[in-house]
């Protein structure tokens, strides 16, 4: 594996980070060494947080020259965000099943949902929900959740560590913002990956958005939302994979046994680290037909075969199976590669879900719960409730402009001598006002990047799935 | 002991109770002899087997488990379906776990066959100095409804084994009037007389 240096000059090899002075006070990466009593000292961490080493293996390696380029496009995409998601949606969304480059993920989600635009037309919301004290069977409930939500991560391994704290303060913010819904156990684990990314109070919204735009009901009394989307992985199936859809039939194994972990956590405790990312870069640009096609691409995998279905002969055996599904099925570039070319579109599952729900009406009566239409991803969310500008513009606390943007960039060096280039496709740089240490300049300094009007174009440099 | 050719019966038994009574944990310590104390959240169903002998019989024990909050009661139905023993679980530091029994046992006899065995477990014994449900009242309360009783401990391991055996030697009692086919997987039910029995009647598997 590549050995790589980040600008703050941390060496990482193979992908691994020491966890160093685990006894020094309390860290920002959340852990409270004082009440933390499970991490030992120089326990591995990998690039995602997580200790016990098993989640690098499936992932792909981007080059930095790459990742570079992406975070330069991502950075002027979100400068003008309503633009680009009005007349070049489609090359946000290929953007995005690209992979969004991870120093930018947690702000590209934030945009991607709405989430941006709800938190500004809510100032001071959830501080204000922040500061209640929340009701107390909630509480209750959720406080017996918040050591139980990736215990093996960093952020989330103190009992009563700032992740622990972020997560339970989010989580209450949510029974309050809705108190009819209140609280379900599935919403920790989503509300936990979105902590990963962002703060507390941007992770909130997400979280709103998600329930409200993306998977509406999931989470409400009753489950018939996920109940119904069960119903409609396995219609859609017998298309995909007769021979999976027949196993399943035969042995009366309903979709409710095998796909409401799936469907309600996104798939956040089903794949390996690098993949969860990857799908939820596509589900909060695309919506839930994304979690359809993960369902479809793992049980025609799983269960597409005659061979598979030869092992296992019953309910039990084909259960097991499917809590177990193999590696080389979960890695990021099949699976990716496996999503994108499934043909089960919106429309698709807008039909089913008009065929199911009447069916569920001949056997269970009305609906309980009637949850508003579901969005099926952001340009749907944003056609519905079109933003201000003023409500998109970002506030970075480090003003970087954007090398696709200037005719002329300078570069202020640490030692405070300036160059000049001229935008020949030869650039580079970004004038900075605050001077890092570690400034990505040099890197960049060495790279070609396409002026702002070839941006729009398919890259050439860029293949990488 | 354990290959699948091996065993005569296959009995399910479901872990219910209210969310962190320590169902996953009851059910880990039994299956794999493992606890967690930050063991993840249930969602969905989790399932885990073992296989045990009773006299001379060689019973897989199919344990399942799910969420214990109240919302995902909505989903239960199958996972209730073919269950033939249940351990009814509540947490002997928390009253309220221990309250909400009687709607337990209700859901229980909705859903599941009436004919079913189920022991009340108090868990978490470990705990004893923060204990709120006095032992005899729950005892009382299991003789009244004919449910078996025990108080375990999943962290130490304390009554883990006797519980699970003692309900697996129940429904074997049940059964052992049945016959059985040597060597087929098939779940056992209590009332096999029923017509439109849920179970497969077939043995998936006559060359194995």
């Amino acid at each position: 594996m590549a050995k790589t240096e980040q600008g703050n000059g941390l060496e990482l090899h193979d992908n691994t980070e020491k966890l160093t002075d685990s006894k020094g006070k309390g860290e920002s990466n959340g852990m409270d060494p004082e009440v933390n009593g499970s991490i030992p000292e120089d326990r591995q961490v990998d690039k995602y947080g997580f200790t016990g080493g098993t989640q690098q293996e499936l992932a792909e390696e981007v080059p930095i020259a790459v990742l570079r380029q992406r975070e330069a496009k991502w950075l002027e995409m979100l400068n003008s965000w309503d633009k680009w998601m009005s007349k070049k949606h489609s090359k946000v969304k290929e953007r995005c099943q690209k992979g969004i480059p991870p120093s930018l993920r947690g702000r590209a989600w934030l945009y991607l949902t709405g989430a941006k635009v709800k938190r500004e037309q809510n100032k001071g919301r959830f501080e204000e929900l922040d500061n209640q004290p929340g009701d107390p069977k909630w509480v209750d409930v959720i406080e017996r959740d918040l050591h139980r939500q990736f215990p093996f991560h960093e952020m989330f391994a103190a009992r009563g560590g700032h992740g622990q704290q972020d997560l339970f303060r989010v989580l209450k913010a949510y029974t309050l913002h809705r108190p009819d819904e209140g609280y379900c156990q599935a919403q920790a684990p989503v509300a936990a990956v979105l902590l990963m990314h962002m703060p507390a109070e941007d992770a909130f919204w997400v979280l709103v958005q998600i329930c409200e735009k993306y998977l509406p009901g999931y989470y409400s009394t009753g489950l018939e939302a996920i109940q119904l989307d069960g119903e409609i992985l396995n219609a859609l199936l017998r298309r995909v994979s007769a021979s999976a859809h027949r196993h399943l039939k035969k042995h009366k194994l309903e979709p409710i046994l095998y796909m409401t972990e799936w469907f309600m956590c996104a798939f956040s405790r089903t794949l390996p680290w690098s993949s969860v990312l990857r799908v939820w870069d596509m589900f909060l640009c695309e919506g839930v037909k994304i979690l359809f096609r993960v369902g479809l691409v793992l049980l025609k995998c799983m269960l597409g075969t005659q061979e598979k279905l030869k092992s296992c002969q019953g309910l039990y055996e084909t259960m097991e199976l499917l809590k177990k599904i193999s590696p080389q099925y979960m890695r990021e570039s099949f699976l990716v590669q496996e999503i994108i070319e499934l043909p089960v579109s919106e429309k698709d599952i807008e039909k089913e879900h008009q065929a199911q729900l009447r069916r569920w009406k001949e056997t269970h009566g009305d609906l309980n719960c009637k949850s508003p239409p579901r969005m099926h991803g952001a340009k749907a969310i944003m056609a519905a409730e079109p933003p201000s500008r003023q409500e998109l513009r970002q506030r970075p606390t480090i003003i970087v402009e954007s090398p696709l943007e200037s005719k002329t960039d300078v570069v202020s060096e640490a030692n405070g001598k300036t160059k000049t280039t001229k935008e020949n496709g030869h650039t580079a740089v970004l004038p900075t006002e605050t001077v890092n240490p570690g400034d990505p300049s040099p890197a960049l300094q060495s790279l070609n990047i396409q002026g702002s009007k070839e941006s729009l174009s398919s890259d050439d440099l860029d293949t990488y799935l | 002991m354990g290959s699948d050719e091996a065993y005569n019966f296959v009995f399910k038994v479901v872990l219910i109770g209210e969310s962190g009574v320590g169902k996953s944990n009851l059910l880990s310590r039994f299956t794999k002899n493992e606890f967690n104390h930050d063991s993840r959240t249930t969602i969905g169903v989790e399932f885990s087997t073992r296989t045990v002998q009773l006299n001379s019989f060689t019973i897989k024990a199919q344990i399942w488990d799910t969420a214990g909050l109240e919302r995902y009661r909505a989903i239960t139905s199958a996972y209730y379906r073919g269950a033939v023993g249940a351990l009814l679980v509540y947490d002997i530091t928390k009253h309220l776990t221990y309250e909400s029994v009687e709607r337990w046992l209700k859901e229980l006899y909705d859903h599941a066959d009436p004919h079913m065995v189920v022991m009340l477990v108090g868990n978490k014994t470990d705990l004893e100095s923060e204990r709120s449900v006095p032992t005899e009242e729950a005892k009382d309360f299991a003789e009244k409804k004919g449910l078996l009783f025990l108080e375990t401990s999943a962290l130490e391991s304390t009554n883990v084994e006797s519980a699970f055996n003692t309900v697996l030697e129940e429904i074997h009692k049940k059964v052992s009037s049945k016959e059985v086919i040597r060597g087929s997987i098939k779940a056992v039910t209590l009332n096999s007389s029923r017509p439109e029995d849920e179970e497969e009647k077939k043995p998936c598997c006559r060359n194995i």
